[in-house]
């Protein structure tokens, strides 16, 4: 995940809900910002909203970050959820539609991943790491 | 403590979610709306999201609960004024919402409660 340099925009501490509202509200400004549309603005709060709700409900706190990059002529905005929980057991399952270990409707992660362009997810016992994406091409 | 308005008008019960709530916020107006509903036995509910921007799988599954508890006592549920990038974000993560009677607009929910050739209940 460290493949290229990042610059940070923002970073919102995950303690209570109320933080899943600031961080989605901040991600959603920051794509705002960096050009996307409405609809790509509205699909990223939304990844960040579940996400941020998986790390309250499993690993209790933890962290939101928002980066910026430019890579390949690709303007992205990025989110970096991490927290420091139990970390997700099977990855591949966890991203099967329906499964849930938690009382979900087992759409936090397949959901998300399906409303950006990429998600990734890096996870070890005591650190688990979810990383968001949209891009978006640019010329000239 | 419930931060929501919710408004009773010719025995219909309406609410206009306007800001993004917390899951502790939406369970409270939840409550609230299902207390109320109880004690002025209304013909139906509708509830508002037109400057509503993101509607997650949390609150998606809030609003279909509501939807089951509201018709359980014996009123309708209403959803109006669902943007449209909520809508595909919706349908892309895989809350289809079926179960839910939706509305362009609140004038629209509202006229359908009320018109008196209504076959619905």
């Amino acid at each position: 995940m460290d493949k290229y340099c990042l610059n940070e925009i923002d970073s919102v501490p995950i303690k209570c809900t109320q933080d899943i509202v600031i961080s989605r509200q901040k991600g959603r400004e920051l794509a705002r910002k960096s050009g996307f549309s409405v609809s790509e603005q509205t699909r990223f709060a939304t990844a960040i909203s579940e996400i941020t709700r998986n790390v309250l409900t499993y690993a209790t706190e933890g962290d939101c970050h928002l980066f910026e990059n430019n890579l390949d002529g690709y303007h992205m905005v990025i989110a970096q959820i991490v927290d420091q929980g139990p970390g997700i057991d099977n990855p591949k399952l966890a991203m099967s539609d329906g499964y849930s270990t938690g009382h979900g409707l087992g759409l936090g992660l397949p959901g998300a991943k399906r409303l950006v362009h990429e998600l990734n997810i890096d996870s070890t016992p005591g650190k688990t790491i979810v990383e968001i994406i949209i891009k978006r091409r640019v010329y000239g | 403590m419930n931060k929501i308005p919710i408004l009773y008008l010719n025995s219909i019960l309406i609410a206009s979610i306007q800001t993004e709530l917390t899951d502790e916020e939406v369970l409270s107006f939840q409550s609230e709306l299902l207390t109320k509903n109880n004690n002025l036995l209304t013909k139906g509910v509708i509830i508002d999201v037109s400057t509503l921007d993101v509607i997650d799988s949390y609150m998606a599954k809030v609003l279909s609960d509501l939807t089951t508890m509201v018709k359980l006592q014996g009123s309708a549920f209403l959803l109006c004024g669902v943007k449209p990038a909520v809508s595909s974000t919706l349908v892309d993560m895989g809350m289809m919402l079926t179960k839910i009677d939706t509305f362009q607009s609140l004038e629209k929910a509202f006229n359908f409660l009320t018109s008196n050739d209504r076959k619905y209940q």
